[in-house]
């Protein structure tokens, strides 16, 4: 297969289950690592960066949020030697939350917060693409579409962003671009309008 | 003075047949578990005091029976870590690095004179304590990895380093490893009269004697399970840490 992810876009990876959405995304922050073929990001091969910068520039966020022990401010800073007030106050106005979530314990927050939680860790690296992988499947309506919101303005303001979801209306709300996989393949790619008729008969 | 001749095993059994009556009278069906576990340790201490009398009188097969005790401790231990790539070697590392450091430092500076009737006991102690430290620390680690995979993921999503990322769930499972012997040596003599100790006083040392022995006894085990705790946990570790950052997950 081969594609390509647009920068300050938003692209869908969509598909039926199984059809190695997930996995795809993997390939681009080295948790996996493709048996064949290269993954580029700006034209430079990301085996010949440090796995570890690679995952600084591009951010991944997964279906469920995970916090780490501690409280939000914790989980900002994790990792990271020295990051400024604002570096932290600014990471989570993007992700949509108010200074005051600085101070809060991880058990006190709904999954929806949990996951901007983690959209705001994601984003005090300054990445240059966020990875999401399903990321509003554990989250109820009200909570999905707020994300989904979040991802539009970040888009805007220059973020290149990849959305894995096996749900096409939430590509057709929020993607500029869609890639629909099936069984490992690219079958189409184009707008999500188009890519929804050519979405497989039959599969889930 | 100690009577513990043949008449004094006897003795003791009586009281093994008292709890054999009271288990029969009230039906509770423990006959057979007390009449095999009193014969077992019948059997398995005096083959012990032969082959520990044979080798006292020909030293050099102490090495053979230490050689033997750290086979037995190694399988066991393997046993337990399931899933761990080349879980026997890790082991037997693990295991030979404790309690041989001790040994080394113990027997090299002459705190015990280097003869059967000291390396076989206390290499015993070593390895059998190094063994359960190994087991509880390589399998905490193992199920720690497979239970927070998504945890780590997350956090080497975030451009953390494998070691970073894997350091909280290991040092979970290293002070786990090493509860039960910390836990023994802060509460040596409040709780209970550790195993030396009783032995020297009903052998008729001295208390103080005793004690001395006693605290040598426990720093060397605390000593030994650390190593051995932690060169697991560091040797778990690398198993799982694959190439570019990664982690391998286990295998069971």
């Amino acid at each position: 297969m081969s594609t390509a992810f647009a920068e300050g876009k938003v692209t869908a990876i969509v598909g039926p289950s199984g059809a190695g959405k997930t996995s795809l995304l993997r390939c681009i922050n080295r948790l996996e690592e493709p048996h064949e073929g290269r993954v580029l990001l700006d034209g430079t091969d990301t085996r010949t960066l440090d796995p570890t910068e690679l995952r600084r520039r591009v951010g991944m966020i997964f279906q469920t949020p995970v916090l780490f022990e501690g409280g939000v401010r914790a989980n900002l800073t994790y990792g990271l030697d020295h990051v400024s007030e604002g570096a932290l106050e600014a990471g989570l106005a993007s992700a949509g939350l108010a200074t005051t979530f600085l101070e809060r314990e991880s058990p006190a927050l709904s999954v929806g917060q949990a996951q901007r939680v983690c959209i705001a860790r994601a984003l005090v690296r300054d990445p240059e693409a966020l990875l999401l992988d399903e990321p509003t499947s554990a989250l109820d309506f009200k909570a999905a579409a707020r994300i989904e919101d979040l991802l539009l303005s970040l888009a805007e303001g220059g973020l290149t962003v990849i959305l894995v979801t096996h749900n096409l209306d939430q590509a057709q709300r929020v993607a500029d671009r869609a890639v629909l996989l099936v069984e490992g393949r690219v079958v189409a790619e184009g707008s999500p309008d188009e890519v929804a008729d050519a979405w497989p008969e039959g599969a889930a | 003075m100690t009577d513990a001749g043949t008449a004094g095993v006897a003795i003791s059994l009586v009281l093994v047949a008292v709890a054999v009556v009271i288990s029969w009278r009230n039906g509770l069906r423990l006959e057979s578990d007390l009449a095999v576990a009193t014969a077992r340790a019948i059997v398995q201490l005096s083959v012990v005091a032969l082959v520990i009398t044979f080798v006292f009188e020909n030293e050099i097969f102490a090495v053979v029976v230490v050689a033997l005790m750290l086979a037995a401790a190694t399988w066991t231990s393997a046993g337990r870590l399931k899933g761990i790539p080349r879980a026997r070697s890790l082991a037997l590392f693990a295991i030979a690095s404790g309690a041989i450091v001790a040994l080394t430092v113990l027997f090299g500076a002459g705190v015990f004179d280097l003869e059967a009737r000291f390396v076989i006991p206390i290499a015993g102690m070593l390895i059998g304590n190094c063994m359960t430290g190994v087991s509880v620390a390589g399998s905490r680690v193992r199920d720690e990895i497979t239970d927070k995979t998504l945890e780590i993921e997350a956090r080497l999503a975030l451009g953390v380093r494998a070691k970073d990322a894997l350091r909280p769930y290991i040092r979970r499972a290293a002070t786990t490893a090493l509860i039960p012997v910390i836990d023994t040596t802060k509460t040596v003599g409040l709780i209970t009269l550790p195993g030396a100790f009783t032995g020297m006083l009903i052998a008729g040392a001295s208390p103080a004697d005793a004690a001395r022995v006693q605290l040598v006894v426990l720093f060397m085990l605390l000593g030994a399970v650390a190593i051995a705790g932690m060169a697991t946990t560091m040797l778990v570790t690398r198993m799982f840490v694959g190439p570019g950052e990664r982690i391998v997950t286990p295998v069971n």
